[in-house]
């Protein structure tokens, strides 16, 4: 395209690129259908709807408490669920919801040894199995091996953990909250709930040029070229912007514990009396890293290779980022089968 | 352009990952929080003053009813198990938790968020 061509065509593209931009809440995420099996408070735990189960152990994904797990299912054609339910999976979603002040007083321990436990029997009930695949991801990784590190009897059978922070030493987060000067007792105090906003302003500052210019200056660029991508750009910047509160007690265990702590790795997490000891967490394991990952570092994902007592441990490592590894387009190419393939050899009765 | 582009993210990534960032930063984080605090201190004292319910009374109020909502998924929780003990006791019981077996599947159960 010539200059002169670009600067004919660039009202047109200035239009089209404040439309994408200002409809991205319109986009369609999380569209695969599913049924409500069981919900708690803001807990809710969804079952997909398939024709296809041809493995009989369910697999549970579980999210984050920071962003909402819609990243699961982003959109048709770009959607892990959907990739596991043609894979023959039997699929429920551990959904954390959005909490709220009335949750504040919600910690870890909540979430680890009350959510995932009756979660977990529920999809027993659900699916008539009795063991399970507890696939984490992020945040949701790290509360999947703590409950496996706390309940001895859990029917998890394969845990899988996707970019999930277990050595925090290091890492930009611990520069940032791990110091004394950062009182999380009063942010946890004064909000309540945690604004999902203000972790998510936090999360962009660690990389401020990429994500307040570079997204959109591609995005305009790609408009510019008559390539621009609308659903998959409106799908991804829709789940970015959907921040749910983090329940402040739970932000303040999180911190404490994981940063300024950093208890998981030292065998000193605690939870409702009973220590997270790694080395009892002996599922079937599959760990994934992602290389340029600048929120849940490979190097702070490692340790746990070699703290578990699992037999059966797999490492896999891939370039992409925290989220791009999974939810990306290359994705369904070069991740999500390897998965499949760790899940089915270890998902039969 | 993007050679630019890129060298300031990488001075950005720098500049952030620095100790003396994550000081101004909890500094910053403090006086904003704060702030929020006399802002919120300051609404709840005018409410409390107008006789109207403010944004405490309500979070109590519904942190209360989270209790309640506790208390009966403890009680469902139990429930469900005598059903199952009930169900493993019966001579002609299929196991105890058979989902293919649609007749010992439990109906779906959920309780709203408050």
């Amino acid at each position: 395209m010539n200059p002169l061509e670009r600067i004919a065509r660039s009202p047109v593209a200035a239009l089209e690129f404040a439309n994408i931009v200002l409809t991205e809440r319109d986009a369609p995420i999380a569209v695969t259908p599913k049924d409500v099996v069981w919900s708690h408070r803001a807990t809710t735990l969804y079952r997909y709807r398939s024709n296809r189960r041809s493995y009989p152990v369910p697999v549970v994904l579980v999210f984050a408490l920071i962003n909402r797990p819609h990243i699961f299912d982003l959109r048709p054609g770009n959607s892990f669920v959907e990739f596991l339910l043609n894979e023959g999976f039997d699929v429920f979603l551990l959904d954390w919801g959005e909490p709220d002040e009335a949750d504040a007083e919600l910690g870890l321990e909540h979430y680890v040894c009350e959510q995932i436990p009756r979660a977990l029997r529920e999809v027993q009930r659900a699916s008539g199995e009795e063991e399970a695949t507890l696939l984490g991801w992020c945040i949701g990784g790290t509360l999947s091996l703590m409950h496996c590190a706390v309940e001895p009897q859990t029917p998890v059978r394969n845990l899988v953990l996707l970019t999930t922070p277990v050595d925090t030493s290091g890492s930009l987060y611990a520069t940032w909250v791990a110091r004394d000067s950062f009182d999380v007792d009063l942010v946890a105090d004064v909000y309540g709930a945690v604004p999902g906003r203000t972790i998510d302003w936090a999360n962009k500052l660690m990389k401020p040029v990429n994500n307040y210019w570079t997204t959109y200056r591609r995005l305009w660029q790609q408009v510019l070229d008559g390539k621009a991508r609308r659903e998959d750009y409106q799908a991804m910047a829709k789940w970015v912007a959907d921040n749910p509160p983090f329940p402040g007690r739970a932000f303040r265990d999180w911190v404490t514990w994981m940063y300024k702590e950093n208890r998981l790795v030292r065998g000193r997490m605690r939870l409702r009396g009973r220590r997270a000891d790694l080395s009892a967490v002996e599922q079937n394991l599959l760990v994934i890293t992602a290389g340029d990952d600048h929120i849940a570092p490979r190097q702070g994902t490692l340790p746990v290779l070699d703290q578990v007592g699992s037999q059966d441990v797999t490492h896999l490592d891939r370039p992409g980022g925290h989220i791009g590894l999974m939810a990306g387009s290359k994705a369904r190419t070069e991740i999500w089968p390897d998965i499949a393939e760790w899940l089915a050899e270890r998902s039969d009765r | 352009m993007e050679e630019q582009e890129s060298r300031a993210a990488k001075a950005a990534e720098r500049m952030v990952s620095r100790d003396s960032f994550g000081e101004l930063l909890a500094m910053a984080t403090e006086n904003v929080v704060a702030l929020t605090r006399i802002g919120f201190d300051t609404m709840d004292m005018v409410w409390s003053n107008l006789r109207i319910a403010g944004r405490r009374d309500v979070a109590r109020l519904a942190r209360q009813i989270g209790r309640t909502e506790d208390k009966l998924e403890l009680v469902l929780q139990e429930l469900e198990r005598l059903r199952d003990a009930e169900t493993r006791t019966r001579p002609d019981a299929p196991s105890a938790v058979d989902g293919a077996n649609s007749a010992n599947r439990r109906p779906t159960r959920r309780s709203s968020k408050t």
